[in-house]
């Protein structure tokens, strides 16, 4: 792997949309091997935008999250034409990092503990700072992900005359804490993945003299998944109810078991059917059905199996199991109070929602009487939205409103 | 119901210094129309910065101070950390040690600011540069005020100070000079900003006759009132002054007043005057014929406002940019290259009176158009109410 962050040589890329410029992503984690939302679409949108600009990206050498532990080579590299500059992450997550939390988010405590507990958060990575401090204008715009970890709310300050924040933010505790007040009135623009997600941003701040795109995300044509092979293999009694994601409290899975017990009580028909890790109890009952973690080919043929998904969790930034639910013709079902969610079912008309846990059953068995249209509905939403073209159009723009002297 | 507003500024009362002059002009006209509190430290020295006030709630001609107590004075190195912050290849960290080595580091004001700041309509910052700007600004964007009284100099290149000028909601600059420099530099024209500046009082029955028999003085006179300190351009004053009078019959004096921070050159045609009271200042503008304003780096010289509204011009250097800009757009003072230039000038000051007041007439024009309090008090409340419009807006 080289070593070093020598600029790499400019190329003469153009876009039908003006000249080719350059840009600078900075991200927590990079690389194809990373999990997370925010990560994957940092990549998509810095590999999408390098088909007409020259894109570098400022990141860690951590894989995970939550030790930030070294994993890459610090410097820089290429991956998949973007160059790439790693920086090595000091101290990983502070040991403390728990207790510091506690006080910052409940307890009476003063400003430097907002600061210490934002350090302790991590990644701590000083020589990403100093990257951006000193390269940060010779790019045109850079993009931010991420509002809460610390390259992010104290890089974007260093730069706020050419960035943009992709902040994926949510109702949170965190987003109150003192570091982000400066940050949400730094940026050049917004890029929110949802309308929510910006009516947040809105209200919480006050910043609406800041332009913002909903960029949303592009998605690639799903394969062609045999519905029938995996109903057959997995000899489960129709309707299938499929939960996608990781099995836990902490996205409310316990609360779907309870109200699916209740929905089967009420003699609704049908299994649940679980795919991803599971970290948590579940009940020994033959209608639900936990397949671990699956393939990326087993997942794809369980969304065109299922009659409905459901995804129960409070708080998504984008909920990408519902596109992807859509594109192959799904329908959802998703809690009204979690209001990122259930704008996407809004407007692509593409399920229900609950708006308490009893009324589960039968939201439930709407979207099932209902399923054919209203899948058929959020897959021409997904087509429309996601669609690449649709969705470059749209980073583009941000880039434009980003972009110093813009 | 009145609006209300928290001034934060590193000093405040009885202490020396022109932003924090200005600041305390600016309560006392706003305090008819907004409830003003003032957020400050305890120093009264801006080089040590050491507490010498009482720290807590105090009142400053009736208005409430809050004052918190300097955590950390000026670091004794403070100009190694500086010399480090200023090299070109510096990095963010010897950014933050020079602003923490500048001070005033005062913890319990930004504490102040994250658990108060935001019961009040407003919050108004004085000067970009300290650590209780660039701090607190941080602490309450969105109602927040800038007055940087910026100008050119090596600290405005940081890569830290770039979000103080993006940050707050409205910027009150000095000058038009200000706002082009900052605005180049920065790219934030998306702030809302207008050019304020002070008023300025004029003095009725100010006395040349007066000042000249207080003070024994004859012949014509050259005026310099500001610190008497190196920083200020005044080493260069004196020798541009000894050169011109060693050829000039004209047996002009220079007149100096002042807190005195170097040696004044000991000759019969410099006179220190020590520091003079209000009355004695407008009797000595009445009485010269021209302010001398040496210093080179000046983002509003409140001294020669003062002197245009009393009807006499100015003589600066050519590369001040912010001076000799506005002496060219008042068509109220003679900016000098070279030496040659500074003793031509002087000596047409002398010999012409008529052109002098023509100068002097119009730099008392300038004034009365943009740097009164009716005009500046107007300002400032439109600025207000832009900021209050943003923050009232019910977006939920």
């Amino acid at each position: 792997m080289p070593k070093g962050h020598a600029t790499p040589t400019p190329s003469s890329k153009s876009s039908p949309r003006g000249r080719a410029v350059r840009i600078l992503v900075v991200v927590q984690r990079y690389g194809t091997e990373v999990v997370g939302g925010s990560e994957s679409h940092a990549r998509v949108v810095a590999e999408r935008l390098a088909r007409a600009h020259d894109v570098e990206v400022a990141t860690t050498t951590a894989l995970d999250h939550w030790t930030w532990g070294g994993h890459y080579a610090t410097g820089a590299t290429r991956l998949n034409g973007v160059t790439v500059h790693r920086f090595a992450v000091v101290g990983g997550r502070d040991g403390r990092y728990k207790e510091i939390e506690h006080r910052v988010l409940f307890e009476e405590h003063a400003l430097e503990d907002e600061y210490r507990w934002l350090r302790a958060q991590g990644p701590h990575a000083p020589e990403l700072l100093e990257f951006v401090h000193r390269q940060g204008a010779g790019f045109q715009a850079v993009l931010f992900y991420t509002y809460i970890y610390e390259p992010t709310a104290l890089g974007l300050p260093l730069v706020p005359e050419r960035s943009a924040l992709i902040s994926t933010a949510h109702d949170e505790l965190p987003l109150r804490l003192a570091p982000y007040r400066a940050l949400f009135q730094l940026p050049r623009a917004f890029g929110a993945l949802t309308p929510e997600e910006l009516a947040l941003i809105r209200r919480e701040f006050r910043n609406d003299h800041i332009p913002a795109e909903i960029i949303g995300i592009g998605l690639d044509a799903p394969p062609a998944p045999s519905g029938e092979a995996f109903r057959a293999r997995r000899g489960v009694r129709r309707p299938i109810v499929l939960y996608v994601g990781q099995v836990t409290e902490a996205k409310a899975v316990d609360e779907l078991l309870a109200m699916w017990s209740a929905y089967r009580a009420a003699k609704g028909e049908g299994t649940l059917v679980l795919a991803g890790n599971v970290l948590m109890d579940l009940p020994r009952r033959e209608d639900v059905v936990a397949l671990g973690r699956v393939s990326d080919a087993e997942k794809w043929a369980a969304l065109a199996a299922a009659d409905a998904l459901i995804l129960p969790s409070h708080l998504e930034s984008l909920g990408i199991v519902l596109l992807e639910a859509w594109q192959v013709g799904t329908p959802v079902l998703v809690p009204a109070w979690n209001a990122v969610t259930a704008g996407q079912v809004a407007r692509a008309g593409g399920g229900a929602t609950y708006a308490t846990r009893d009324a589960f059953a039968e939201a439930l068995g709407t979207v099932l009487a209902d399923g054919e249209r209203l899948g058929a509905s959020g897959r021409a939403w997904v087509e429309r939205e996601c669609a690449w073209d649709a969705f470059d159009a749209r980073v583009t723009d941000l880039v434009q409103m980003a972009a110093f002297g813009a | 119901m009145r609006s209300s507003l928290l001034v934060v500024i590193q000093r405040y009362g009885d202490v020396a210094g022109g932003a924090e002059a200005h600041a305390r002009m600016l309560v006392g006209r706003l305090r008819a129309h907004v409830d003003i509190e003032v957020a400050t430290t305890t120093a009264r020295d801006y080089w040590t910065w050491q507490n010498e006030l009482t720290a807590g709630t105090t009142w400053v001609d009736g208005i409430r101070v809050h004052r918190f107590p300097v955590a950390k004075p000026r670091a004794r190195m403070f100009r190694s950390y500086e010399r480090r912050a200023f090299a070109g290849s510096h990095s963010l960290a010897d950014e933050l040690d020079f602003l923490d080595a500048q001070g005033p580091v005062a913890p319990d004001l930004a504490e102040f600011l994250r658990r108060h700041g935001r019961e009040f309509d407003h919050v108004l910052f004085f000067t970009y540069i300290y650590w209780t700007t660039v701090v607190g600004l941080g602490i309450v964007p969105e109602r927040a005020l800038l007055v940087p009284t910026a100008h050119e100099e090596p600290a405005i290149a940081l890569t830290m100070y770039r979000r103080v000028f993006h940050l707050p909601r409205a910027i009150a600059y000095n000058t038009h000079e200000e706002r082009a420099m900052v605005e180049r530099r920065f790219a934030n024209t998306r702030v809302p900003n207008d050019v304020v500046g002070v008023g300025i009082d004029t003095a009725p029955g100010a006395s040349a006759a007066r000042f000249r028999a207080a003070h024994g003085l004859g012949g014509p006179l050259f005026l310099y009132l500001g610190r008497i300190v190196e920083s200020k351009g005044c080493p260069e004053m004196f020798a541009l002054w000894a050169r011109w009078r060693a050829q000039t019959r004209t047996g002009a004096t220079l007149v100096l007043a002042g807190h005195r921070e170097m040696a004044i050159p000991a000759r019969d045609d410099i006179r220190y005057l020590g520091e003079l009271s209000e009355g004695d200042k407008w009797d000595a503008f009445a009485a010269c014929s021209a302010l001398l304003v040496p210093e080179r780096l000046q983002s509003l010289s409140l001294v020669t406002l003062e002197a245009w509204s009393m009807g006499r011009p100015v003589l600066c250097p050519a590369q001040a940019p912010v001076l000799a800009s506005m002496s060219r757009r008042a068509s109220a003072g003679v900016p000098y290259r070279s030496f040659a230039e500074f003793a031509e000038a002087c000596e047409l000051l002398v010999e012409r009176p008529e052109l002098t007041d023509r100068l002097g007439q119009s730099g008392r024009d300038f004034v009365a158009r943009t740097y009164t309090w009716p005009v500046v008090v107007e300002k400032y409340l439109d600025l207000l109410a832009e900021v209050r419009a943003r923050n009232a807006s019910d977006l939920s």
